[in-house]
């Protein structure tokens, strides 16, 4: 292969200079001509009938132009499972839910208008906890469920409340613990957290003269809600344009129909003018989506050599009030749960549950980091119970190149064991440099993980070179902040041999964009960067072509760089991009090419059984170590140092690929530490803001080591795999292992607080 | 979030005139400082003012002296940067450069000022431990005169003080310490930075001799009770205190932290000061 000029670089990312110089306008930022301002008033109660709604003074208050309810935008979504009102349909069902909204003169009057509204409750018995909602003979959040629309991929339940049950069969269970020499069962918990994404939600959305819906919001799959919102109104896509402007993280809170919805339904009653609804912080953290809380018990049996024999799971996953992703994030979480490892005989239960709390929803990591919790530490404590070091335990079970997994696909181009054994190398492992100071404990732990991506998807591009040699790229990849506008412009700028300054990106609009399944699952790179690499290529063959007819000679001849074609054999006898098209097509000619990618392999993930011959298109895999300083009279947990290796298949931007590791330990030590999104027993979140809900500052992040391994997927462009979610998902396992081997005792919960290990310490020295 | 009502902001230049102001205005009336507290009441936790009053204006509430018999003063308006950083408070008083220092975010403590800590009477002001140990008091003048009261009475409740409507704190006041006396503040919350105390424990001792015999200890609290306050049955601070429980931790384990960092706080006091010291090393002692 010929050397790459810019893949592989780490190059300035392209948006860099425009971000850190404030002139980037993100969604929130947007102003529109003549626009309204829209608020909502949202449900105080978690499960109750909505007797009676009075909006006459708030119609009535000056400057208010409309006021809804559910009557006013009869509209059911959802993505898998169509369970979600626009606004409430008689009911609400959790504290945080959408009932009325208000567009006005601005926003102060809005809210003066919605504080206007009158609502009359009635309420019902509610449900705060998973295990408790899917009890037989609980009483249903949904009493229509089973009349409800459903994807042809969902399992139904006997139990009340679940709205997902997926199931993974392999071997026998018991006969498989029956003959280990070893078992070992155990209950973690993952509590519920939100995003925090720096940019609040927020979106805009007008009806013009001709019906058409326009919407603007940062969105991290515009086609994909697109069709959601489709499916809601009744109308034909064509019918709906989504424009995506710049989107200040979202890390799987801005995807579907959340602040949209609101925007949507009064735009609808706001005669041709535009209406914007931004949620404040509280708004956010209530009303758009958390993590899935979960509750996993793991039970194993092992050989007292070390082999894994049996594992079985169950998972259920708190919904809270409506499905949103649940379902997915149910299947998608619950099938690699038992871990990279070879084990004969699995049995896994996921149950993903309705609750009467706050939406769960996408979460960077969409499951992984919650089955990893209980996993990786319930691997060590096998070890221990085994005598065995955890990670010769590891390498005796981890997933290697051809392995049959326990979901039936043979596996290939693994790197997971390169990044277990640098991980561990590089913390020290095994060796103990300091003794542990006064008060302190020291310990240090490790996690690994594999997480697949969603399969199949699709992904289209076009490349547009034009008569002054600049490359305009169309791809409807969203840059969430993750960097995928530079990384494709490295991939366009490879193929065509310009320069990286030559590349622009296309505003994200659904009227011109080709689609993109959407921008989640760590799938862009793979997908969009095939699609663009495809589509640069394409543009790269018809420029070949005309440029063979100019310096009259054979195409395979010909090499692109630097903004020129020119003859391998004489790079002297060249001519600018620029130059070929103004030449062949005039002065305002473009060449376009366009490229596409799916990923369509195998069978789909069978709802029975939970087998797959193909179950993702690549799969990621990473291990991460921390060592930490517990105080012993305190409770605090310090962390001393991270380590994270993570196979990216091909680095396409090492330095891209490092500061995504860096941000997801970040988060990741959050939810080790600090994060849980309280919610008391009437249903209200207790620490909606950022006093009480605790994110982590730069002091608390300990140094960082990344650690890049390559092991190239075949299919991926240049090799590359994903990287977007794995960054947080073994981090709080790896810390929780270090707590762990520091102080002698497992801790099941999360997070971490001083008070948690505190009282765990004085339980055990009790 | 209430639509904000408007209300008329005033910008007096001298204490008098803004004294006047109240009387002329009557109820309804808040001082502004750095407005790191009234700003947010009045966005987020619905406080309906009628006018604000903004004492920014007023020169001589600002400025750190020394008189020469070692006292202190220190005018309302000094924000919680100037403490950490003057040259003055270091070297006197580390701890209670460290205590502002622990506050917010050098943004926050850009525009946050000491009499608005004292003033908005947080059960969990940071500086208060700290001049409570130093036997601060506190200067407050209103339109019939100025009256001097000690810091430890000036607390009522939370959020509760001795001042009333139209009275200006004007100075803290700091009498002077004996030679051998040293202190000590440990916040102790789950976060470095940018978070609100657990605990807050400042303790002072005054070390006498070579053998450092231990002649005076002052204990104080924040973050524990409904006000910052001084303990003065020493040995039996856990007692003293009355920690709730709340969405970041239960009162039991904040009378357990109570403890164990008022230990810490004494052991490190007791090791004495130790010189030019970045405030996020001097903080790490807390963990020795
Ligand atoms: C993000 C953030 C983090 C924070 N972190 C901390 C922390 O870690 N520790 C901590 O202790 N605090 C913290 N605070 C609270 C706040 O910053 C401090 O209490 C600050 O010292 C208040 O001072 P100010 O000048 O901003 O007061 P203002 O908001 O201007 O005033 C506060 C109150 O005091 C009154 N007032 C102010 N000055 C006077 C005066 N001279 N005479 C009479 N009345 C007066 C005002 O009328 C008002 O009622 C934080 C605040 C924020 C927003």
């Amino acid at each position: 292969m010929e050397e790459l000029a810019v893949v592989g670089k780490s190059v300035t990312r392209i948006d860099a200079e425009e971000k850190v110089t404030g002139q980037t306008v993100y969604g929130y930022d947007l102003v529109l001509p003549g626009m309204l301002y829209g608020k909502a008033l949202f449900s105080t109660r978690p499960h109750a009938i909505i007797k009676r709604i009075n909006t006459e003074k708030a119609k009535n208050y000056p400057g208010v132009h409309a006021v809804i309810t559910g009557a006013d935008a009869p509209w059911i979504h959802g993505e898998t499972i169509k369970d979600t009102p626009f606004l409430a349909q008689g009911k609400v069902r959790y504290v945080g839910e959408p009932i009325a909204a208000v567009a006005a003169v601005d926003e102060d009057t809005a809210q003066a208008a919605v504080a206007l509204i009158e609502v009359e409750y009635e309420d019902l018995p509610a449900y705060f906890s998973p295990e408790e909602a899917s009890k037989p003979g609980a009483r249903a959040i949904h009493e229509d469920y089973p009349k409800y629309h459903k994807a042809d991929f969902i399992v139904t339940s006997p139990l009340p409340n679940v709205c997902e049950h997926f199931k993974l069969r392999t071997g026998d269970v018991e006969q498989g613990l029956r003959k280990s020499d070893l078992v070992l069962e155990q209950r973690y918990r993952v509590p519920a957290i939100q995003h925090a994404a720096m940019e609040p939600h927020s979106a805009h959305a007008m009806v013009d003269d001709s019906g058409k819906l326009t919407v603007w919001v940062p969105n991290d799959a515009p086609f994909r809600v697109r069709t959601e919102t489709a499916e809601a109104l009744g109308l034909p896509p064509e019918k709906i344009r989504y424009i995506n402007p710049y989107q200040g993280g979202g890390f799987g809170s801005k995807g579907g129909l959340k602040v949209e919805r609101i925007a949507i339904a009064l735009a609808y009653h706001t005669k041709g003018r535009p209406v914007r609804v931004k949620f404040n912080r509280q708004e956010t953290f209530v009303s758009t989506s958390t993590r899935h809380g979960a509750i996993v018990r793991i039970k194993s049996g092992v050989k007292s050599d070390g082999t894994l024999v049996a594992r079985e799971i169950t998972i259920y996953w708190d919904a809270g009030a409506y499905s949103e992703k649940s379902a997915t994030v149910c299947i998608r979480g619950s099938l690699p749960s038992p871990g990279p490892y070879r084990i004969p005989h699995v049995k896994v239960d996921g149950y993903a549950v309705y609750t009467n709390k706050p939406v769960a929803g996408a979460f960077r990591g969409y499951g992984i980091p919650q089955a990893a919790w209980a996993c990786e530490q319930h691997m060590d404590d096998l070890a221990k119970r085994l005598h065995m070091d955890p990670l010769e335990f590891r390498l005796k079970n981890i997933f290697v190149d051809g392995d049959i997994t326990y979901w039936g696909e043979e596996l290939h181009n693994v790197g997971l064991k390169e990044t277990l054994l640098r991980a561990t190398e590089a913390i020290g492992w095994g060796k103990t440099e300091k003794l542990d100071p006064k008060g302190f404990k020291i310990g240090k732990g490790f996690a690994c993980i594999s997480k697949p991506t969603r399969t199949p998807t699709t992904s289209n591009a076009s490349v547009l070179v034009d008569g002054q040699g600049k490359v305009t790229i169309l791809a409807g990849t969203v840059e969430i902040g993750q960097g995928c506008s530079t990384m494709l412009s490295q991939v366009a700028a490879e193929e065509l041999g310009v320069p990286i300054e030559n590349t622009r990106m296309h505003p994200l609009d659904t009227d011109v964009i080709p689609f993109d399944s959407s921008t989640t699952s760590s799938r862009s790179t793979f997908h969009m960067g095939n699609a663009v690499r495809h589509a640069a290529i394409h543009a790269r063959e018809q420029l070949a072509q005309m440029a063979s007819g100019i310096l009259q000679a054979p195409e395979e001849h010909l090499r692109f760089s630097d903004g020129k074609v020119f003859l391998k054999k004489d790079p002297h006898h060249a001519i600018t991009l620029g130059e070929v098209i103004r030449t062949q097509l005039g002065p305002d000619g473009v060449v376009r090419g366009n490229g596409s990618y799916t990923y369509e392999l195998g069978k789909d993930v069978d709802p029975q059984t939970g087998h797959s011959d193909h179950a993702s298109a690549f799969y990621m895999y990473a291990t991460q170590a921390a060592e930490v300083a517990v105080d012993e009279e305190t409770g605090r947990v310090r962390l001393l140092r991270v380590v994270a290796a993570h196979d990216v298949g091909k680095a396409i931007n090492p330095l891209n690929c490092v500061a995504q590791v860096e941000g997801g330990l970040a988060m990741g030590i959050g939810a080790a530490l600090h994060e849980e999104l309280v919610v008391d027993n009437q249903g209200r979140v207790r620490n909606p803001s950022f006093l009480d809900y605790h994110l982590v500052t730069s002091l608390d992040v300990p140094e960082m080591k990344t650690i890049i391994v390559e092991c190239p997927a075949p299919d991926g462009p240049y090799g590359a795999k994903g990287l977007g979610e794995p960054g947080l998902a073994p981090t709080p396992a790896a810390i929780g292992n270090a707590v762990a081997n520091a102080l002698g005792i497992r801790i099941y919960d999360l997070p971490l607080t001083p008070e948690r290990v505190y009282w765990a310490i004085q339980a055990a020295t009790d | 979030m209430k639509r904000p009502e408007p209300f008329e902001v005033f910008q007096p230049v001298s204490i008098p005139e803004a004294c006047e102001l109240f009387r002329k205005h009557g109820p309804g009336g808040h001082f502004l400082a750095g407005g790191t507290d009234l700003v947010i009441a009045i966005k987020e936790k619905g406080l309906v003012p009628r006018y604000v009053v903004d004492l920014k204006k007023i020169p001589s509430l600002t400025g750190i002296r020394e008189a020469s018999d070692g006292s202190l003063t220190i005018g309302a308006l000094t924000t919680m940067r100037e403490i950490e950083t003057a040259p003055l408070i270091r070297r006197k008083y580390p701890f209670l450069a460290q205590s502002a220092a622990e506050v917010g975010s050098i943004q926050i403590r850009n525009r946050a000022t000491i009499g608005g800590n004292m003033a908005n009477a947080t059960p969990s002001a940071d500086v208060a431990p700290a001049l409570l140990i130093l036997d601060a008091r506190v200067k407050i003048s209103r339109s019939d005169g100025e009256k001097i009261v000690l810091l430890e009475e000036f607390f009522i409740g939370p959020g509760k003080t001795i001042i009333q409507q139209g009275d200006v704190l004007t100075e803290i006041l700091i009498p002077p310490t004996p030679p051998d006396f040293c202190g000590e503040y440990i916040k102790f919350s789950p976060r470095e930075m940018m978070d609100l105390a657990y605990v807050g424990v400042a303790v002072g001792v005054v070390a006498e001799g070579a053998r450092k015999r231990c002649r005076d200890a002052r204990i104080a609290l924040c973050a524990v009770s409904p006000t910052p306050i001084r303990t003065r049955k020493a040995e039996e601070t856990s007692n003293e205190c009355k920690p709730i429980s709340d969405v970041r931790s239960s009162a039991a384990y904040r009378k357990e932290m109570v403890r164990v960092n008022t230990r810490r706080a004494l052991l490190n006091a007791a090791a004495g000061y130790v010189d030019n010291l970045s405030w996020t090393a001097r903080r790490d002692r807390r963990y020795s």
